[in-house]
Parts: C-alpha cells; structure tokens; sequence
C-alpha cells in the first residue's frame, strides 16, 4: 500500500471572492462555503472566521478539528461518512498543512467539547493554538440534546468533515511543495535486513464507551463500539479511515486532525528499516463491559502474537474507565510475550494525590505520560470570544462549572476563566504530539 | 524575617533518654540541641527559630491525641510563623512516627510548610510521606549534621519562594503527588515513545514516566494436611482487647499488638473484652467480642474434634489506617512467637 501524501503549508488564510490556494495563501469564498454547509437544514446559522497563533481569542466550545484535504482519484475523504465506503491508503492525498479547521458551537456546548486559546498563557495547553485555523462557528436545530450534556454534534462536526474536503478541492491540478511518501510492504515480503530488525505494532484504542450510536469514533463509518480489533494498514489511518467521535473530556480526546497526522504513525515509519520493522496498526477500542474489554485484549494480543510482533505501543483515547483496556492490553500483550510502550495521560487530581490510572498492573513498567486531565488551570479574559464563553460554565463541559464554593463559577464576570485541564481541546495530546510530562513533587 | 518552629523529643532536647520518654509537650523560646543549628543555619534565609516543641516519644505514642491538642495551644500563644520542622528522626521509629503526627496536625491547623527527616526504615515515612517533606535521612544521630542540613536547605528554598524540584532533586521521599509539566527541551510523546520501546526491545535501562507501586502480594499457603491433629491460632485485624487495652493499641494507623490469654475460657466476654477499632461502629462487637474474634466457635470445633486445638493466645492489632509496612513489621515480630508454639494454621479475621 503506498500513499502520498501532497503537501501545501499555509502560510497565510484570508477571506476573497473564490477558494483557491496560491503563493502560500490560501483565500476562501466565505459566502460559497457557508451556503455549502447550510446545505445540512439543520444548520441554522453559521459563520467562518480565521484565527491565527498569537491572536488573542478564546474559542470555546469547540468541538472537532480536522485537516482540509482532497483525494486525486475522487474517493470521498472520509469513506462510509461522508461519502461510500472506499478504501484509504493508497493513491494520492492532497493536504492543507500548518492549518485546521475547527467547529465551535455558537452557543452550546457539552461533557466533549473543548476551549483554545489562540495567544497568550492559555495557548500552551492545546497544540491547535500553533496551527492557523479556519473556524466554523454554528448553532443548529438539535434541540433535542441542546440542555444535554452528551452531544452528538452531529451536524456541526459533519459540516467541518465535508467543509474539510470541499476546500481541500481547490488544490485538485496544483503542484505540492512537498510530497511525502507513506510505503510499507506486505508484513511478510519485507527485506531481509528489515525482517532482522524489532518488530512493532502500534496498537491504537480509539473512544468507543457509548452503546448509542451518534458519539463514538468511526471506521470507515463503522461504530468502534460494534467491532473487535482488527489489523490496519497504517496509511488507512493517515487517509480518513478514522473519524473522531463525541464523547469523552475533552483533553484525553483525537480529533479527526489527529488520526490524519497521528505522530506516532509518523514516528514509526521514520524509524521503518532503520531501527524497527513496523508491522502495522491494531485497531482496538475502549468499550465498557469488562467481557468486552477483556475480549479486546484478547484479539490484540492474539493478532500481534500471530504477525510475530515483538514490541507494541499501546495508546488510549481516554481515561477512567478506559485505563482498564489500557492495562488490560498492556497485560495481555507483556504475557504473550510482547514488550510494550503504553502512551497514555492521567488523572491524580486537582492536588496531585490520586491514583494516577483506574487500573494499574505491576507488568506496565514502561510508560510515556502525557499529562494531567484534572490540573487547575485560571486563565486571565481574552479580548475576544469565538462561540460563547458561558458553555464553559453553563453546559457541563468536563472541565468547567456552573459553581464551585472554594472556587467559584468557572467563567467569571470579567471574563476570566478558572477550569481543569479536562475541557482543553484535545490538550493532553496523548496522541502522541504532547511535550508534557508527569512529575513527582 | 521569616519564624521557623522546631520540634524535638525529649533526647535531643537534653532532656533525658528512655526513662524521660514519658516528659510532657513544652514549649522553648530558645533553640535547644539541633535546633540552635537549624537556627544557625536558616540566617542565611533571613529566618530563625521562634519556638521549639519538646515532647517525650512515649508521651506523644501514648497520648497522641492529649499532645497534639496542648502543642498547638502553645503554638497559638507563639505567634506567626512560616515552616515547621520536626527532626530529624533517624531510624528512631516512635520519634519519626511522632514527627509525622505533629508535623501533620501543624499542617492542618497552621497551613504551613514541614520538613522532617528520617531514615528510610523509619515507620515514620511510610505513614507520612505524603503528608510532608520527609528528607531521606541517616541512620544515626552520628549524621545529626548532614540531616539538619538537608532540612534547612530545602526550608531556605522553600521559605524563599524558590521552585521546589521534586523528590528526586531535593532528596525528599516521594509523596505521591503528580503534576504535569512541559519538557525543557520539548521532546513530543511519540518520540519519547519510540526511544524508551527500542531501549526496552535491547534490553537497555530506560526510565518509564509513571512507576506503577509493586504489589505486595502474599501466596496462599498449602492446606492443612490433618485440621482434626491441627492447633489453630486466631489473629485479627478488628481491635480486640481486654477492657484496659494493656498494649495500649492505637485506635487507628497502629504501630502496636497484643496477645491475650484465652486459656479456659469458651467465649469472650462482653466487658471483659472490647474493641478499641476506630474504623466502624464498636457496639455490637463490645457486647460480643466474637462476632470478631469467634472464640466461641473455636472451642466448639475444638470440642468436635474438627480441629486439633485452639492455640492459648489470640493476637491483635488495629487495621483502619495502619500502613502495609507498619503491618508487615508487626506480623514479622508475632511470627516467631507462633512458630515457637509450634502452631499450624491461623485464622485471620478481619472486620
């Protein structure tokens, strides 16, 4: 499977008469991609903005972030979603890099979603705040989850997904800056030299909690909920195979722009014949019956032992009650023999004091942390507000409250806000991009 | 000027040694024994000492709650302050575990600072670690310098509002407390990640960035062969003890056991026995003894011939509170006396 990946790095976004990408600069047609999205009825107002690192805005509540991006054979960008089941991987991928597209609610948000501070001394707790971004900000007719703390959101977070392709269409003919090649060869047709060298698994435990449809990540438009780990051609994930859901506190979140540039993916191609042999990605899930985690860590472990895997990274999308799949994994891969590298965040509370995992096992004696999902972070008022400051109180967002006797509301009349790390939009970056670590003190 | 108060037994004051153990707390305006070095040694932080507390390590063992209560009344009449250090302990187990009490209930009340120092045998560090700055310290008072001087280092940064760099950096045991912080230089997860599985895949040292606590696990012994030729032990968890609690066992967090003569009685009798348990509530275990220690049913089995015989002591300790390493200490010292008496199995109840 060989995928290209045709790269165009924004060094600018500016609104103008037609969406086209030149010298750097990528013009979008406002009013063309609004009517785009409005498409969906149950938009009922929208409005594209750009923010750039160090501008000071706050944007709040958003909910997905995702790469704007087209494929040259016209598969759709993010098959059995937004468009037939197709398969991702192979072919030609065009991409607008340096650059996002976010979804903000205009007013209400909920548990999932998630604050970015653009500039500022918020804006080292998300990595969207390094990139430029192109937000669409929009309420819609869901009144049925509106005083919900659960959300779907299911229309403003499909919105960016076709939005993402629609604009990445305006690079169909042009010629990338850069084109960066992702060429792994089938597991057992690999050059000697490279079949000497460790092998790994990178295994990936995306959100799957919730047993309704409508919250939980995506393959290839499938439910993670409803399906048993399966073995994933790498380029599948860099390609759209993957869909961020809407569930889970916000830090621990992937967004879609996550799976689409997964690090640790990249990492392990880098190393690719040179120091490791990568075999691949397991695609697990994080599902809440023990019986069902328990089977997970089954197949994981049975499919990396069958591939002759001797290393895996484990990484969960979550904490709480997912550590238990974490663990479980980690376990279940150590005693088939498997040396493992968990990636994971944690939750030793507000003072420090917890246990940092809901399950721990003696046999996890390797781990990256990736940060503390219930850190107290207060941040000064930003001069402006992209969605509605009050969400962050008033819905229940993981890291927000409407009250707090010690503390107080989390968004206070002068328009500072006091919040765990919980609500930072995809904060903990336990995806693999996260510069922070755990301390003892 | 920043006020730092000390706290010391009563060796260290001068005071006396294992016959003075029982002297009660008091209150000095001047520094006495290492406190006039802690004192020397915290000018350079623009601080002194402004009171030491003295208290015998019996009394304070004996009389937590009474000690603990009259120090920090004399606390109140001392004025601000701004740290506390109590120590340091050495391997001396009742002063540590005394340093740790009042260390914890200064904190409590005053919401300040406290350092002390133990060696790490020391109960003490296990039940107080997390509650305080417990600097890893010697074996003996022979390192009396070396000890104080960690303490006040660690009290200057502290009393000076300078970053404080974790356990490893300042030499204090680990308290369990997490947070996050960012890299300097700023490596991302996904490389740290492939750098610690290729040490680990080549068999390399490598540091994992969560140390998971190792589980102290006990394997389950093989089953009796013969229970009708068998003497069973009864030991327990649950607080039971004769009415004056002779061993004086603390109610919780126990550092203390004792073993109780049950030769020719068929039950234990409520107001001969009790529980002395702080953890749940005592009523119906004071009016029947053996709905914890069940030394009714003993006999019975006794009678029966379902067991060999019941052993003529019964053990007991306190678990609410009590640390593992508290509680393996004290099973490491009952054990010989079992083994001595040639006792086959035990029954361990709990509560």
């Amino acid at each position: 499977m060989k995928l290209e990946l045709g790269n165009f790095y924004v060094k600018d976004i500016v609104f103008g008469s037609e969406t086209k990408y030149e010298n750097g600069v990528l013009t979008v047609n406002k009013e063309e991609c609004l009517d785009f999205v409005k498409k969906d009825p149950h938009i009922t107002e929208a409005d594209l903005r750009i923010v750039k690192p160090g501008d000071m805005v706050r944007l709040v509540p958003v909910k997905e972030a995702v790469e704007c991006r087209v494929k040259l054979d016209g598969s759709p960008l993010f098959p059995g979603y937004t468009g037939e089941v197709t398969p991702c991987g192979n072919g030609t991928t065009y991409c607008l890099k340096n650059m996002s597209l976010l979804a903000v609610g205009r007013h209400w948000g909920g548990f999932q979603d998630g604050l970015i501070d653009m500039g500022g001394e918020g804006a080292k707790y998300t990595y969207y705040s390094q990139l430029k971004n192109l937000v669409l900000v929009a309420d819609t007719d869901e009144d049925f989850e509106k005083r919900e703390q659960q959300k779907k959101n299911r229309a403003i977070r499909e919105a960016v997904h076709k939005l993402a392709e629609h604009i990445g269409s305006c690079l169909k003919g042009l010629e990338p800056e850069e084109v960066e090649t992702f060429d792994l060869e089938a597991i057992i047709k690999r050059n000697p030299e490279t079949e000497k060298l460790p092998s790994v698994v990178y295994v990936m435990q995306p959100q799957s909690q919730m047993e309704e449809g409508g919250y939980n990540d995506l393959c290839y438009g499938w439910d993670c909920n409803h399906m048993v780990p399966t073995l994933m051609h790498p380029n599948e994930i860099l390609d759209g195979a993957m869909i961020s859901g809407s569930f889970m506190p916000c830090s621990s979140k992937w967004s879609t722009y996550d799976f689409m540039n997964a690090p640790i993916i990249r990492a392990l191609y880098k190393q690719h014949g040179k120091t490791i042999n990568f075999l691949g990605v397991i695609m697990s899930n994080l599902n809440v019956a023990l019986e069902q985690k328990d089977r997970s860590a089954l197949f994981v472990a049975q499919i990396a032992k069958s591939l002759g895997a001797d290393a895996a990274i484990v990484n969960e999308e979550g904490y709480g009650n997912p550590d238990a799949d974490f663990t479980g994994c980690y376990v279940s891969l150590e005693n088939a023999g498997v040396k493992v590298v968990g990636v994971t965040n944690e939750c030793t509370g507000r003072d420090g004091k917890s246990d940092p995992l809901v399950s721990m096992d003696e046999k996890e004696d390797a781990i990256v942390s990736c940060g503390n999902v219930s850190e107290l972070i207060d941040l000064p008022a930003m001069p402006e507000v992209i969605g509605e400051l009050e969400a962050l109180a008033r819905d229940g967002l993981s890291g927000g409250w409407a009250g707090d006797e010690i503390l107080g509301p989390s968004v206070r009349a002068d328009g500072s806000i006091i919040m765990e790390n919980n609500a930072m939009f995809c904060g903990d970056q336990a995806i693999g991009w996260s510069t922070k670590t755990m301390q003892e003190f | 000027m920043k006020n730092v108060v000390c706290y010391i037994n009563q060796f260290f004051a001068g005071v006396g040694g294992e016959d003075k153990a029982d002297f009660e707390p008091e209150v000095k305006k001047t520094p006495a024994g290492p406190t006039g070095l802690i004192n020397q040694q915290l000018k350079a932080a623009d601080a002194q000492v402004v009171a030491t507390v003295v208290c015998g390590d019996n009394f304070m063992s004996t009389h937590r709650d009474e000690a603990i209560e009259r120090i920090l009344k004399a606390l109140d009449e001392v004025g601000e302050f701004d740290l506390f250090i109590a120590g340091p302990a050495f391997q001396a187990g009742r002063y540590g575990v005394a340093c740790g009490e009042i260390g914890k209930a200064v904190a409590a009340k005053y919401h300040v600072p406290v350092i002390t120092s133990m060696h790490p045998e020391n109960p003490g560090v296990e039940m107080f670690k997390k509650e305080m700055y417990v600097m890893k310290g010697s074996h003996s008072a022979g390192s009396m310098k070396d000890d104080v001087t960690a303490m006040t280092k660690l009290a200057a940064k502290i009393l000076k509002g300078e970053d404080i760099l974790g356990p490893d950096a300042e030499g204090y045991f680990q308290r369990g407390i997490r947070h996050q912080v960012w890299l300097n230089p700023p490596v991302c997860a996904a490389d740290r990640a492939i750098e610690m599985l290729l040490k680990k895949v080549n068999g390399e040292p490598y540091t994992s960035e969560l140390n998971i606590p190792k589980k102290d696990l006990v394997p389950i012994a093989d089953a009796l062969k013969d229970l009708s030729h068998a003497k069973i032990a009864m030991a327990t968890t649950g607080g039971i003890v004769p009415v004056d609690n002779p061993d004086k066992i603390q109610s919780a967090s126990a550092t203390r056991w004792g073993k109780y003569d049950v030769t020719g009685m068929d039950r234990l009798e409520g107001g001969v026995f009790k529980t002395i348990h702080a953890g749940f509530d005592p009523a119906a275990a004071n009016a029947d003894p053996n709905v914890i220690m069940p030394i009714d049913v003993m006999r019975e089995f006794e009678k029966e011939g379902k067991i060999g015989s019941l052993h003529k002591y019964f053990y007991s300790t306190v678990g609410t509170g009590t640390t593992q390493g508290e509680a393996k200490r004290m099973a490491k010292e009952i054990i010989p006396f079992l083994e001595e008496d040639h006792v086959d199995g035990i029954i361990m109840t709990s509560t």
